[in-house]
């Protein structure tokens, strides 16, 4: 009899989302989807607030990455007071990128860590009851001790730059509110209080190494499990095409690398971007508008930034991504699960990059605010984690938003989420006599690559409400419609 | 000396049956204040004469009869009782009444962390109201030149109505239409008679979020605004009975993140190595970070992150409900529906067509509107947990703060002793 697989919910990612595979009476896989189950509606309910709350609201999307979203926003928000990216005083500049840099580190620590890492290490059909950060902890303690330091190192740079570690504020419409002083910034290379950022930079050497060693023994898993061709697209660096996490120009290429989407600045997104909407799904699905639908998607995120540079700035991330380049003979990595290997030369870049500004002077000093003229419309666009970040507002001249834009990273990867677990769901459930919780697990290894952070995803509202529930102050049911 | 000659006349009255001296026709609050006994005022503002009245926090009895002290100038043989648990309750509940009538939305707020409401909620360890919010949506006035009026934020105490004047003496601020519609309104050719330096005075008078000055807003980083001082200062803790108490050798712990950001799971994380330590002692089960998705055992605890926005968040926070001894909502969205709680107030028709239809990078002709049986029904609103179920504990902040959840965990499983600093309970 035909009938439908559900897991639910997707476990060991950020947020809510549900698979479902639909089976026909010989077990063969008809159709597979990856449902994203919430909704909030940000972009409704921001219209009418000051644009200043913007940075603090919307940063609520997530808890994983509100750095990214609040400094997405305040880029935004910058424009509105006239202030552009390049006009930025240096010290606000590098203040914000360490945050930044601190914020990728620790999400990208967590998502290894702690959500990733028991695939990897336990194999994807060990007992579920282990398969999670606890076992971990259990079975390789000295690597889960290094995993959660490594997150407090980039949850305390955020709480140096932001006041707390999660939903902080750093940033004031054109500049940040506050200098770093001597003494803060040596907490994070004396290596006293905590492992210092040389620490950081070695254990990110060593989970490299172990990735590549894990890759030596597990060849043909990792290149071969849920790798098809698509696009991709990040932020680079305009003068020089090097990856860029905080300010950049967009750029895409296709399965081949031939390039989509040129250095295109970031006022100009809305020229390129269409979103489109399927009955089941709350999350909308982007693609270039001159590709179309069908093949306009990319992928976002460690592999495509990985993919779309021409280089890292920073030495050792450097020498890594060539070896990365090289296992592709410099060709586009179309691998999903490299993506696992592309974060973690992102988290060696990002450690790098907290010592180099950190011991910056810079970020001692005063300057921190500039003003400009004020303007109607403000785009941010950010690398978050999971990848290209947009916030777009409008805002009238009594300083309400009117209007606001939000594609996150998870959206980009919408499309090639579900055409990677219709992989999972065609080449390893299609067809079988029997499906496994270990067959089942697969489909979730391969969304987990993505790091999707459905929390964010869910910003956009969906589906008019169809169900009422009216409930008494004791929580008794006082009317239940459906409709 | 002058002092002497305008002193009054010292007279003799109990407060919580301590028998004091006091110079007649003294503000009440005063004198408890300099006999170190400590009555909560919200509206109560020195430079006004006569005192408002307006907010009732510092109700206690006066000879019997439930009076505000701010208005009760002392007179001999006053018998007042302050502190009696029931006026303390008394109290807290009108604190709550105040968080369910507008829209106090801390984590968002300009005024987070300088609010002297929020800061009365902190000193009465107040995380969660008894009555349901309200979710007003009332007049946002961007029109004046300086100023926005947020009345959602507005609790009417006056102070800006009585103190705040324009140099030639004229009103800014008065009170229009009656009743439960009340509200201020500002007078925009007055407004414009201020200088920034004013209309700074008139939001710090505000002892909420509703007078804000255009931009000036966010600018004290988190531990330098006026309550955050209190840093380590312990707060009092309304501590619940319910401990378990037990031969396990493990608790048994689930969590789920309902309408929520996953924030409050972060924090729980954010004990660092800490966490190994809380691994000796407890399991988990049913949670995002395992692999377990539905209940394989009965739980000790449950910790619900979120509010309720769909039929599915209900239905999985009633099977916690039934499949865990003790609940604890922990974050803003979980005790009163939080940031995702503000679509309470637009109609949801006009969601929909913003985000499907008519948003910046929509197709053109653009017709989907997502609706399918994968995808749960949507509420019309978003609920507190409480309001589904029963919540046997609440950890407020946004998110809260790593070391007061396990603090309380901590407590409940092990009945150990705890209490929480002043930076470790915030709203925000």
């Amino acid at each position: 009899m035909a009938q439908k697989l559900v897991i639910d919910p997707v476990t060991r990612v950020e947020g809510h989302g549900k698979v479902t595979v639909h089976l026909d009476d010989n077990n063969k896989v008809k159709d597979a989807f990856f449902h994203i189950v919430e909704f909030r509606g940000f972009e409704r309910f921001i219209q009418g607030h000051p644009y200043w709350e913007a940075p603090v609201m919307v940063q609520r999307l997530c808890g994983i990455c509100p750095v990214s979203h609040h400094l997405a926003a305040a880029k935004a928000i910058d424009q509105i007071v006239g202030v552009d990216p390049d006009d930025l005083s240096l010290p606000a500049q590098k203040i914000r990128k360490l945050m930044h840099f601190g914020q990728v580190f620790q999400s990208h620590a967590l998502h290894f860590f702690y959500l990733a890492s028991p695939d990897l290490l336990f194999g994807h059909d060990a007992d579920p009851l282990k398969r999670n950060v606890v076992g971990v902890a259990m079975e390789h303690p000295k690597l889960a001790k290094k995993g959660i330091l490594m997150r407090k190192f980039g949850q305390e740079i955020i709480k140096l730059v932001a006041g707390k570690r999660i939903h902080g504020i750093s940033t004031t419409p054109g500049g940040v509110h506050r200098r770093i002083s001597a003494k803060e910034r040596n907490y994070f290379l004396d290596d006293k209080e905590i492992p210092s950022a040389d620490t950081m930079i070695k254990w990110s050497v060593e989970i490299i190494d172990f990735i590549k060693d894990y890759h030596e023994k597990n060849k043909e898993f990792l290149d071969t499990f849920a790798a098809y061709p698509s696009g991709h697209l990040g932020l680079v660096k305009k003068e020089n095409g090097f990856l860029e996490l905080y300010d950049g120009v967009l750029r895409a290429t296709d399965s081949e690398g031939n390039i989509t989407l040129d250095d295109v600045a970031n006022d100009d997104y809305n020229e390129h971007f269409y979103e489109s909407v399927e009955k089941w799904s709350y999350l909308k699905f982007p693609y270039l508008k001159h590709l179309g639908r069908e093949k306009g998607w990319n992928r976002v995120g460690p592999l495509a930034r990985l993919n779309v540079c021409e280089g890292i700035e920073t030495p050792l991330a450097e020498k890594e991504w060539l070896a990365f380049k090289a296992e592709t003979n410099g060709k586009t990595n179309n691998s999903t699960m490299h993506t696992h290997w592309a974060r973690l030369i992102e988290i060696l870049y990002c450690a790098e990059m907290m010592k180099n500004i950190l011991e910056d002077d810079d970020i001692l000093s005063n300057d921190l605010i500039r003003k400009g003229t004020r303007r109607k419309e403000g785009i941010g666009i950010i690398e978050a984690p999971r990848g290209t970040l947009i916030h777009h507002y409008e805002v009238d001249d009594k300083d309400r938003i009117t209007r606001c834009n939000l594609i996150v990273s998870t959206t980009h990867n919408n499309e090639p989420m579900n055409r990677a677990v219709r992989w999972v769901a065609n080449n390893v459930l299609s067809g079988q006599p029997k499906i496994t919780e270990g067959m089942m697990n697969q489909i979730e290894v391969v969304i987990r690559a993505y790091d999707p952070c459905l929390s964010c995803a869910t910003h956009a509202l969906g589906q008019m409400p169809l169900e009422l529930v009216i409930y008494d102050q004791y929580g008794n049911i006082v009317d239940e419609k459906l409709r | 000396m002058k002092y002497l000659q305008t002193m009054n006349k010292l007279i003799n009255i109990k407060i919580d049956g301590k028998s004091i001296q006091a110079e007649e026709g003294k503000n009440l609050v005063d004198v408890a204040k300099e006999n170190g006994v400590y009555i909560p005022t919200l509206c109560y503002f020195r430079e006004i004469n006569p005192t408002l009245g307006t907010c009732r926090i510092c109700t206690v009895k006066l000879n019997g009869k439930h009076t505000t002290s701010c208005t009760a100038k002392v007179s001999e043989g006053m018998d007042i009782e302050v502190n009696t648990p029931e006026l303390l309750d008394n109290r807290k509940a009108i604190i709550e009444m105040l968080y369910a009538e507008g829209n106090h939305f801390c984590p968002s707020c300009e005024k987070s962390g300088n609010c002297d409401m929020q800061n009365l909620g902190y000193d009465m360890g107040l995380t969660v109201t008894r009555y349901p919010h309200v979710f007003t949506d009332k007049m946002v006035d961007f029109t004046p030149k300086r100023m926005i009026m947020e009345s959602n934020r507005c609790i009417l105490c006056k102070r800006c109505v009585e103190e705040v004047k324009t140099k030639d003496g004229k009103d800014v601020f008065s009170f229009v239409q009656r009743g439960v519609k009340t509200r201020v309104q500002i007078d925009y050719a007055e407004e414009e008679k201020l200088s920034e330096s004013e209309a700074l005075r008139a939001m710090a008078l505000c002892p909420v979020g509703a007078i804000l000055v255009k931009g000036m807003i966010h600018e004290q980083p988190f531990g330098d605004r006026k309550y955050d001082l209190l840093g380590n200062d312990i707060l009092p803790i309304v501590k619940d009975k319910k401990v378990l108490k037990g031969e396990q050798e493990k608790f048994i712990v689930a969590t789920t993140s309902l309408a929520g950001c996953f924030g409050c799971h972060m924090s729980l994380l954010d004990i660092d190595t800490d966490l190994l330590d809380i691994l000796d002692i407890v399991e988990f089960n049913k949670s995002p970070l395992t692999d377990i998705k539905n209940f394989s055992k009965r739980c000790h605890v449950g910790l619900i992150e979120g509010g309720c926005a769909n039929a599915e968040n209900v239905h999985v926070l009633r099977e916690f409900r039934k499949k865990c001894d003790i609940l604890i909502g922990f974050g803003e969205c979980a005790i009163m529906g939080g940031i995702p709680a503000m679509r309470n107030f637009v109609p949801l028709k006009e969601c929909l067509e913003e985000s499907y239809l008519n948003g910046i990078t929509s197709e053109v002709g653009a017709d989907i509107i997502p609706g399918h049986e994968d995808i749960p029904k949507l509420l019309n609103n978003v609920y507190p947990c409480n309001e589904i179920v029963k919540i046997d504990y609440y950890i407020p902040g946004c998110p809260p703060n790593a070391e007061h959840i396990w603090k309380v965990v901590k407590n409940i499983l092990l009945d150990e002793e705890f209490s929480i600093a002043h930076n470790e309970f915030k709203y925000d």
